[in-house]
Order: structure tokens, then C-alpha cells, then sequence
């Protein structure tokens, strides 16, 4: 109980700083035009000069895709990995974990909310423009569509979330994660379909995104496809084994580094 | 049945206390790839086998020079840091195994770091940690009230936090920290970069919240008026031992084996003569000469004698060294 009050209090602070301070709002909004806008247009064009169809996909869903990909990365989930390294750079890791709660229960639900409102508000406007403009693509009307898609975005957030904790986690033992950091997301960025749309990708690039976790923490960009009807239980399974094992693997982490704090020499 | 009843009265008991730190380090002899895969170790002893307890409501300066220990041991009396060896205990609680439990009943304040929202009202931030304790809203707004109150920061609440004064900062993030009244209040350097008005401030309310609150006070500074104004006891580390434990009034005498003695001419002073074994000059002015007496060698009446016979004064003042020489003197010597 006392979780769910503090989350909520959480998110709902930040949320206030974000409307107090809309910076972030206007930075996310035009990365979000500058980056999908791109390569929404650079699509167009191939698939114009292609017929209007590749690999037996049309441009709708591919849009949608990638519209997927950004509209996830506008919660800047995968921003948790820098913050918790700076938390052990700079010693603040020191003033929260001298508070009543989890560090890693804080951090977390910390990097939501700082994302949750630039997320609402610039995904209502790019869903709505991007409906106006496209439309809707069949995938996207049947009855399990919603519901899955939800269940899939929360898997999604979560995996991402324990992911680069992990990745964060490792700021214990080494100086520098940037390098891993990088590895890893541009691992997530391919293999989630960001630049490419995963229904262009060849077989094998499609079986590694598919099993592994880097692909696993962007499987939002799977609803739009024709197989998403079929094969959604077996990608949110995917996902939530995943979800174990990067639960197991944080929690084991973290025993091991709250024995390795040391702040100033102290 | 006594003991057990003494013990119940302090609020941290200290046993046996050590951390060791333990760090890679470049063997010059190796390759550098045995260097990645097999580097050499090297060991610090941060803390050293300490003890000492705290009774409740006691007011406890935890001073020594950088590296000495300070910092760590505090951080092993909150869990942040786990202990090599030895107990801590604190109301009863083991902070390596009950830190979030202890939480509740301590407060922390560290100097260099904020915990408050720079963008948002104070009030915002007293509310978030009002939650993050578990307080009811209504305790929530009636602790915010005791707060605005006690720590006058009526003022300057709702402004947002990055635009409060370091001294008002200060008032801020030590209100914060009681928010859940705290036990205990343990304080690393809060007065690190306040000018004299904002330290003396903050003294004050850390003085008050101790009267009026029975919050235990244990503070680590460098600022010697913290310790003079703020601390009925004071110990002393260096080099992860605790060299001193003893009444701050009582650091002079223990340490300083010597007196300053003041001299005012009845005109002006003209020649500086060379003053008997144990006395010898601090200041050579016309207007005002200071001598250091060391009492190990001549006592304060026959240096007294000595500088009447010597000097035609108009005035004589004797006074001890001051707590920050005192403090140094302590540091040098170990």
C-alpha cells in the first residue's frame, strides 16, 4: 500500500516539474518530429519507388512501426542506466539510500514519471496527426488490438526498466558504463525495429529480435504486423521470461552492490 | 535489571567497529594484461575497531581530520555502508540488516548533497518525503505547519527550491530531514559554505529541535563553532581510531598545555625583551603584546610575575587557546 502511495506521489511530483518546466516537453516533441518525421518521409519515398510494397509490407504499417518505436522512446526509460550511474559518481546514492525505501523501487518509478507527461501529450497529438494523415491500418482495428497492445507496452516498459537497471547496476564495478550503455542500446534501437521496420528484416535478424532481449523490449513495434493476431501470446511470453530472468539477475545485482558502495573514500 | 536500563537510555551503541576498503591497483611489475585479469589488491582500514554509545538526546560532535573515518562511520550508522566488523546498534536496530526500518527513525543531512526538488515549493518537497515516511496528509499538513514554524521558513516556501539562499536551503533540507520526527539527526558537515549568520542560524534550530524535540544529535564538521556551540561531547578520530572522548569544555584542558596571556602597555610598549623558558611571544605590537605560556614548564602566577616585573602594563588579560587550535593541535600531534 504504502508502494503505490509512494509511486503515485512520485510520478505525480515529477509530473508537476515537468508542467512547472515544460523544457523537456518541447526537446522530447522535437526530437520526436525530427527523428520519426525523417524517416517517416525517407520511407514514403522507398516504397513509392518500390510500387508501394516490400518484403509484403505497405507503408502504413511500417509508419506505424516506427511510430511505435518513437512514441515508446519518448518515456526515456532507458535514461534509468545513466541516472543511477551519476547517483554513484557523484554520492547522492548515499542520501537515497539513507531514506525508508528501495533504491532501485525509487529510481525506477523516478524515471516514469520524469517521462509520463511528455509521453501523454505528445503521443495524443502525434496519434491523432498521424491518423489524420495515414490513417488506420486493418491491424489495428480488430478487437484484440487494444488490449494486447497495453499488454505488450507494459511488458515492454518493464523489461526496458530491468534492462538498463542492469546495464545502470554495473556502475558499481566499473568506472564508466557508457560504452556498455552504448552497446546495448543500440542493440535495442536495431533489433526493436526503430530504423528498420522488423517486418523488413531478413529471417535470422528477425529470429535474434525475436529471442532476444534487446528485440523483446520493443515488441510494441510487433502490433502493427498481419502475424500480431497469431503470434501475440507467444511474444508477450517472450517477454515475460525475459522479465524473470532480468528480475532474478537485478535482484542478484543489487545484493551484490550495496556491498560495494563507497562514497568519497567512505 | 541497572545495566539493562542504562542501556535502554542510549539511543546508539558503537562495538568493535571496522570497515575495510579494498581496492585494485596497478602492479608496475606485471604486463598490462595481467594487470586486467590479475591486478593487484590494497587494503584500507577506514575504521578501526571503534566503540562508544550515545545516550538519547545527547548532543555529539564526531570530529577528525579528511580520511580520518568520519564520513564512513556515519554512513555504517544509517546501513548505507556495511560494516567489516563489529555492532552497531541503534534503537535497537541492526542498520546493516533493518536500514529501511531505521530510516524511519533517523534523520540525515549531508552538507554537499540536496535531497529537495530544485524546480518545486518547498512545500512539495516536504509533502514527497511525508509520503516517502509514511505520514497520514493530515500529519502530513500538521507537520508542515510545526516546521514553517520552528524553522521560519514562512518566508520562503513556496518559492522553488533553486532559488532559496544556501543559508535557506539549509533551513530546508534540515526541516526535511524531520519531517518523520527523527530520533536521531545525524548531520555530515551541514554547515559546509554558509556564511556566519546562516551557520549561527542553523545552529540555533539544530539546538532547538535538540530542546525541544529530544533529537540526539550526532554531527561531523570541520567548523569548530559547531562543535563549541552545538556539542556537549565531542570524539575524536584519526586514522579510523578514536583518539578522544570527553566533554567538548573539557578539549582544552586535555590537550593544550599552555595559556595566552594578553598585555596592554600603560603608554606604549618600546622594547621586546627576551621573556623566561616557557613564555615566549605571540604578538609584539606597541599597543598589545600576547605571549604563549606553557604551564608544563612555568606556572601561570610565576609568569605572571615574571611579565610584571618585565613590562609596565596597564591591563592583563589570561585566556585559553582556542577550541579551532585546540582542534589542530590534536590532529598534529597524532
Amino acid at each position: 500500500m504504502k508502494g503505490i502511495r509512494l509511486s503515485k506521489k512520485i510520478v505525480a511530483t515529477l509530473v508537476k516539474d515537468q508542467v512547472n518546466y515544460p523544457s523537456r516537453l518541447i526537446i522530447d516533441t522535437f526530437g520526436l518530429i525530427a527523428r520519426c518525421g525523417i524517416l517517416l518521409i525517407l520511407y514514403w519515398y522507398i516504397f513509392k519507388i518500390n510500387g508501394g510494397v516490400l518484403n509484403g509490407t505497405t507503408f502504413i504499417f511500417t509508419a506505424w512501426s516506427i511510430f511505435f518505436y518513437f512514441s515508446f522512446s519518448v518515456l526515456r526509460l532507458r535514461d534509468i542506466s545513466r541516472l543511477i550511474m551519476q547517483d554513484i559518481q557523484s554520492g547522492n546514492i548515499e542520501v537515497l539510500f539513507s531514506k525508508p525505501m528501495s533504491y532501485l523501487f525509487y529510481r525506477i518509478w523516478w524515471q516514469v514519471g520524469l517521462g509520463v507527461y511528455s509521453f501523454v501529450v505528445i503521443n495524443f497529438f502525434a496519434t491523432i496527426i498521424l491518423i489524420l494523415m495515414l490513417g488506420i491500418p486493418s491491424t489495428m482495428t480488430i478487437g484484440i488490438f487494444i488490449p494486447t497492445y497495453i499488454l505488450t507496452f507494459i511488458f515492454s516498459a518493464v523489461l526496458s526498466l530491468l534492462l538498463y537497471t542492469v546495464v545502470g547496476l554495473l556502475s558499481f564495478w566499473i568506472d564508466d558504463i557508457n560504452p556498455i550503455y552504448w552497446i546495448v542500446d543500440k542493440a535495442v534501437m536495431i533489433l526493436g525495429g526503430s530504423y528498420l521496420p522488423i517486418a523488413l528484416f531478413p529471417v535470422l535478424m528477425y529470429k535474434i529480435a525475436l529471442y532476444s532481449p534487446f528485440g523483446a523490449t520493443l515488441f510494441v513495434t510487433h502490433t502493427v504486423s498481419e502475424s500480431w493476431k497469431t503470434n501475440w501470446y507467444q511474444l508477450v511470453g517472450i517477454q515475460f521470461i525475459w522479465i524473470v530472468i532480468f528480475v532474478i539477475l537485478t535482484f542478484i545485482m543489487f545484493k551484490k552492490a550495496k556491498q560495494r558502495v563507497s562514497v568519497n573514500g567512505g | 535489571m541497572i545495566k539493562s536500563n542504562y542501556m535502554n537510555k542510549d539511543s546508539i551503541i558503537v562495538s568493535n567497529l571496522t570497515k575495510k576498503f579494498s581496492f585494485q591497483v596497478k602492479n608496475a611489475n606485471s604486463n598490462w594484461l595481467k594487470n586486467i585479469f590479475f591486478p593487484g589488491k590494497k587494503e584500507i582500514v577506514a575504521v578501526n575497531n571503534i566503540s562508544f554509545s550515545v545516550r538519547a538526546g545527547e548532543r555529539i560532535a564526531f570530529i577528525g581530520p579528511n580520511g580520518a573515518g568520519k564520513s564512513t562511520t556515519i554512513k555504517m550508522l544509517t546501513g548505507i555502508l556495511f560494516p567489516t566488523s563489529g555492532k552497531i546498534n541503534i534503537l535497537g536496530l541492526d542498520p546493516t540488516n533493518d536500514r529501511k526500518k531505521l530510516a524511519y527513525q533517523i534523520g540525515t543531512v549531508f552538507g554537499q548533497r540536496s535531497q529537495l526538488f530544485p524546480n518545486l515549493p518547498l512545500t512539495d518537497s516536504l509533502e514527497f518525503f511525508g509520503v516517502m515516511y509514511d505520514l497520514s496528509d493530515d500529519d502530513i499538513k500538521k507537520r508542515i505547519a510545526e516546521l514553517i514554524k520552528l524553522f521560519d521558513l514562512g518566508s520562503f516556501i513556496e518559492q522553488p527550491v533553486r532559488k532559496l539562499s544556501l543559508g535557506q536551503r539549509m533551513r530546508a533540507e534540515v526541516a526535511a530531514s524531520l519531517i518523520h520526527k527523527p530520533k536521531i539527526i545525524l548531520l555530515d558537515e551541514p554547515t559546509i559554505g554558509l556564511d556566519v549568520v546562516a551557520k549561527k542560524s542553523l545552529r540555533d534550530l539544530l539546538l532547538k529541535i535538540n530542546k525541544e524535540e529530544n533529537t540526539t544529535i550526532f554531527l561531523t564538521s570541520h567548523d569548530v563553532g559547531d562543535v563549541e556551540f552545538l556539542c556537549e561531547r565531542t570524539i575524536v578520530i584519526n586514522h579510523g581510531e578514536i583518539i578522544k572522548d570527553l566533554p567538548t569544555e573539557e578539549l582544552s584542558k586535555t590537550f593544550v598545555s599552555e595559556k595566552y596571556i594578553d598585555l596592554i602597555p600603560e603608554k606604549i610598549f618600546t622594547v621586546f625583551p627576551d621573556l623566561p623558558a616557557g613564555i615566549r611571544y605571540s604578538l609584539k605590537d606597541k599597543d598589545k603584546i600576547t605571549v604563549i605560556v606553557d604551564v608544563k614548564i612555568i606556572d601561570v602566577q610565576e609568569s605572571l610575575r615574571q611579565l610584571l616585573s618585565t613590562f609596565k602594563v596597564e591591563d592583563i588579560d589570561v585566556y585559553n587557546v582556542d577550541l579551532e587550535t585546540v582542534i589542530r593541535n590534536i590532529y598534529e600531534r597524532n
